[in-house]
């Protein structure tokens, strides 16, 4: 069954075939305007950092072969091999472009598809025309990408610049103005490729000829954009990374009034500023106060913290042990978490408080049990005390954690982080984490304070800190 | 006088019938006939004149149609002027519908366009699942809309995977969504020492789902009355 894509859609790869030895093809039908046709395998931050990724006609193999160009075939204007087992880890999107070559624009395609080819059978096509483009000198088509599973985007996509530009806009590096080869050699290399292995299953034989089934009439005009990175208007180079990093800039800067924004029209383009940053790892920072982990390995989180998830993902109650549940007892400060286990990606905030990822790599803080929101299951966390004869209760109860992982602390307000230098003193209730191996103790000098407002100071008590160059302390500017 | 109070907080050009000022407050440019439905109380300030009727008979008649005082209270704004509008420093999202229908948790929408479609629906499942119900605004058409969020949202994409959402943080979604409930704890781990994420709603389909970073505080079992 082929199943017909229309602009803008997605789907994961599994609902369109089984297979993953797949062919695609791709068809641009514009009188007198010649395509150049590439794959761009890009990183997960959308970049192009191997450049032996770029497949085009000068280089139409990956270095393991998993992205192959076969050229012109079966009515298709150029065509891939894609074995995705063999794509390496560090790419995470394979980009379906094409950049004309010599003068013309994309408006003049008379028809056009995109064809998926599984076991010499075709499973997937979306279909364009040049009305969906403009002036552009390039389009970028499909992309083939992994988030958890192979997926595929119809993209659709006008770009402005040529192929150089095109190649720029991905972080690649282009030596001239000049397009890499000459149009001769395209034609060479698109025509013969010899000295690379057939696909292992053919092309459809009564595959669409040069009499090609005519396009889809007008596309169903979808309510909603592609969710390429131009929200609407002009085409934008398409750096979704660099965009994401701003629109998070326009987030966490100060958002002054005279520095508004128009809104465009449409709620998806509305809300475009927020939508889902890129994963660039297990934790991902989709604003200042929500946090993406992407499972496999599981996690713990403060329980109830999650607040959205895609994929298959169980959450279940944290036991302490008998050990634990005793210390919670003493000391009131037991921290409730679950474990969040499966496949997916979970977004987790509370309270819409700040929150810091903290990587630590052997190192140890510790860190007040209400500041912690969720760390790897690969930390060691330990209950522990410091006493004073001061500290009501008899001591200050918090969380030491250590080992190789990463932690998210939460505070309210901005922190501040304060290197110990000399004697440093911070509120208790202010207190967010500082480096194990200080000396801690109570200041007497707020205790002669407390006695000369007598009555102002139910609250406060400092904590002195002393150590050696490295060690810190970090506050919140909010007394819990 | 100088300072920041004065240089960048100022009042700001107008361009469209609502607009952030700030990422906390809403400006409605108001006109005759260009009536607003607006979250009562939500006013902060205005210029011009404006009127303000706080039990419209249109709302009158959909309160009646709730079953529990928790809900929405709007009030309209008519007249001629400038609106602000904010809800307790939560953060203002401006929504520009272009004929398409908005689901809105109750809790967050700020304002509205009176001329678009809109109706108070109660979300199938969440009552089913949780005992306590939950009332969202649609709101359909061609114009503005103002929702509010504690702490900076998140927009995600339905079409991309389904998207499981926990109710507390839920502020709005694509209209037209497949909506279920999913439990995601054993039934043992409802009664006491649960994880804290019993249940959730489930979205998927063309559209999109707004989270708000916090689950509003309140209290999970409520009794009707």
């Amino acid at each position: 069954m082929v199943q017909q894509f229309a602009r803008g859609q997605k789907s994961q790869l599994s609902a369109i075939t089984a297979g993953t030895d797949l062919y695609v093809g791709i068809q641009l039908n514009a009188p007198g305007v010649s395509w150049d046709i590439s794959c761009f395998g890009l990183d997960e931050n959308d970049r192009l950092s191997d450049d032996r990724y770029f497949i085009f006609f000068n280089q139409p193999k990956s270095p393991e072969g998993s992205v192959q160009l076969l050229g012109a075939q079966s009515g298709d204007s150029e065509s891939f091999r894609i074995t995705l087992p063999s794509i390496p880890a560090s790419i995470a999107k394979l980009a379906f472009c094409a950049a004309i070559d010599g003068a013309g624009s994309a408006s003049q395609l008379t028809s056009g598809y995109f064809r998926l080819v599984a076991g010499g059978e075709e499973v997937m096509r979306y279909s364009f025309t040049g009305a969906d483009f403009t002036a552009e000198r390039a389009i970028m088509i499909c992309d083939v990408y992994r988030k958890g599973v192979w997926r595929l985007a119809a993209v659709g996509q006008g770009f402005a610049g040529g192929l150089a530009e095109l190649i720029r806009s991905y972080g690649g590096e282009v030596e001239d103005e000049a397009p890499p080869a000459p149009p001769a050699a395209a034609a060479a290399a698109g025509g013969g490729a010899p000295g690379f292995a057939p696909p292992a299953f053919s092309p459809p034989p009564g595959g669409p000829g040069p009499a090609a089934p005519p396009p889809l009439p007008a596309q169903p005009a979808s309510a909603y954009p592609p969710p390429g990175p131009a929200p609407s208007g002009p085409p934008v180079p398409p750096v979704p990374a660099g965009l994401a990093g701003a629109g998070a800039a326009g987030l966490d800067g100060p958002d002054l009034p005279s520095a508004a924004r128009p809104v465009g029209a449409g709620a998806m383009v509305s809300l475009q500023k927020y939508r889902e940053q890129p994963t660039t790892g297990r934790w991902t920072k989709q604003n200042s106060k929500l946090v993406k982990v992407t499972l496999g390995p599981e996690a713990l989180a403060l329980r109830g913290a999650m607040v959205a998830y895609q994929g298959n993902v169980e959450f279940d109650y944290k036991g302490q042990g008998l050990r634990g549940m005793l210390e919670n007892k003493l000391t009131g400060q037991g921290l409730k978490l679950m474990t969040c286990k499966g496949t997916g990606e979970v977004f987790l905030a509370h309270d819409a408080a700040d929150l810091h990822i903290v990587e630590l790599s052997g190192q140890t803080l510790c860190v007040n049990t209400k500041n912690i929101l969720a760390f790897d299951t690969t930390l060691h966390t330990e209950i522990r005390r410091i006493e004073s004869a001061g500290i009501p209760g008899g001591g200050l109860f918090h969380f030491e954690v250590s080992g190789q992982g990463t932690l998210v602390v939460m505070t309210k307000g901005s922190p501040m982080t304060l290197p110990v230098a000399g004697p440093t003193f911070a509120d208790m209730n202010a207190l967010v984490a500082w480096t194990s191996g200080m000396r801690v103790s109570v200041s007497t000098q707020v205790r002669i304070s407390r006695q000369i407002y007598g009555g102002s100071s139910g609250e406060s008590l400092a904590l002195q800190f002393m150590g050696l160059g490295g060690h810190f302390v970090v506050v919140q500017p909010y007394e819990v | 006088m100088r300072g920041s109070l004065v240089d960048h907080y100022g009042q700001t050009q107008i361009a469209d019938r609502m607009s952030n000022h700030g990422s906390k407050m809403a400006k409605v440019v108001m006109m005759p006939g260009q009536d607003l439905f607006a979250r009562t109380g939500s006013m902060v300030a205005y210029e011009g004149l404006i009127d303000f009727n706080a039990q419209p008979p249109q709302v009158r008649r959909m309160a009646q149609s709730w079953a529990t005082g928790e809900g929405v209270q709007l009030m309209t704004a008519t007249g001629q002027g400038l609106l602000y509008l904010a809800d307790y420093g939560k953060e203002v999202i401006i929504l520009r519908l272009a004929n398409e229908g908005l689901s809105v948790n109750g809790k967050n929408i700020l304002a509205f366009d009176a001329h678009l479609q809109w109706s108070i629906e109660r979300v199938r499942g969440v009552s089913m699942v949780s005992g306590m119900g939950m009332f969202n605004v649609v709101v359909r058409g061609e114009g503005w809309v103002a929702l509010t969020s504690k702490g900076n949202p998140v927009m995600l994409d339905t079409r991309e995977a389904p998207t499981y959402v926990d109710t507390d943080a839920l502020v709005a979604y694509t209209d037209g969504l497949k909506v279920e409930p999913r439990r995601t704890a054993r039934l043992g781990g409802l009664i006491g020492r649960g994880s804290g994420e019993a249940f959730q709603l489930g979205f998927s389909g063309q559209g999109f789902v707004v989270v708000q970073p916090s689950e509003d505080e309140r209290p999970h079992f409520k009794m009707r009355g």
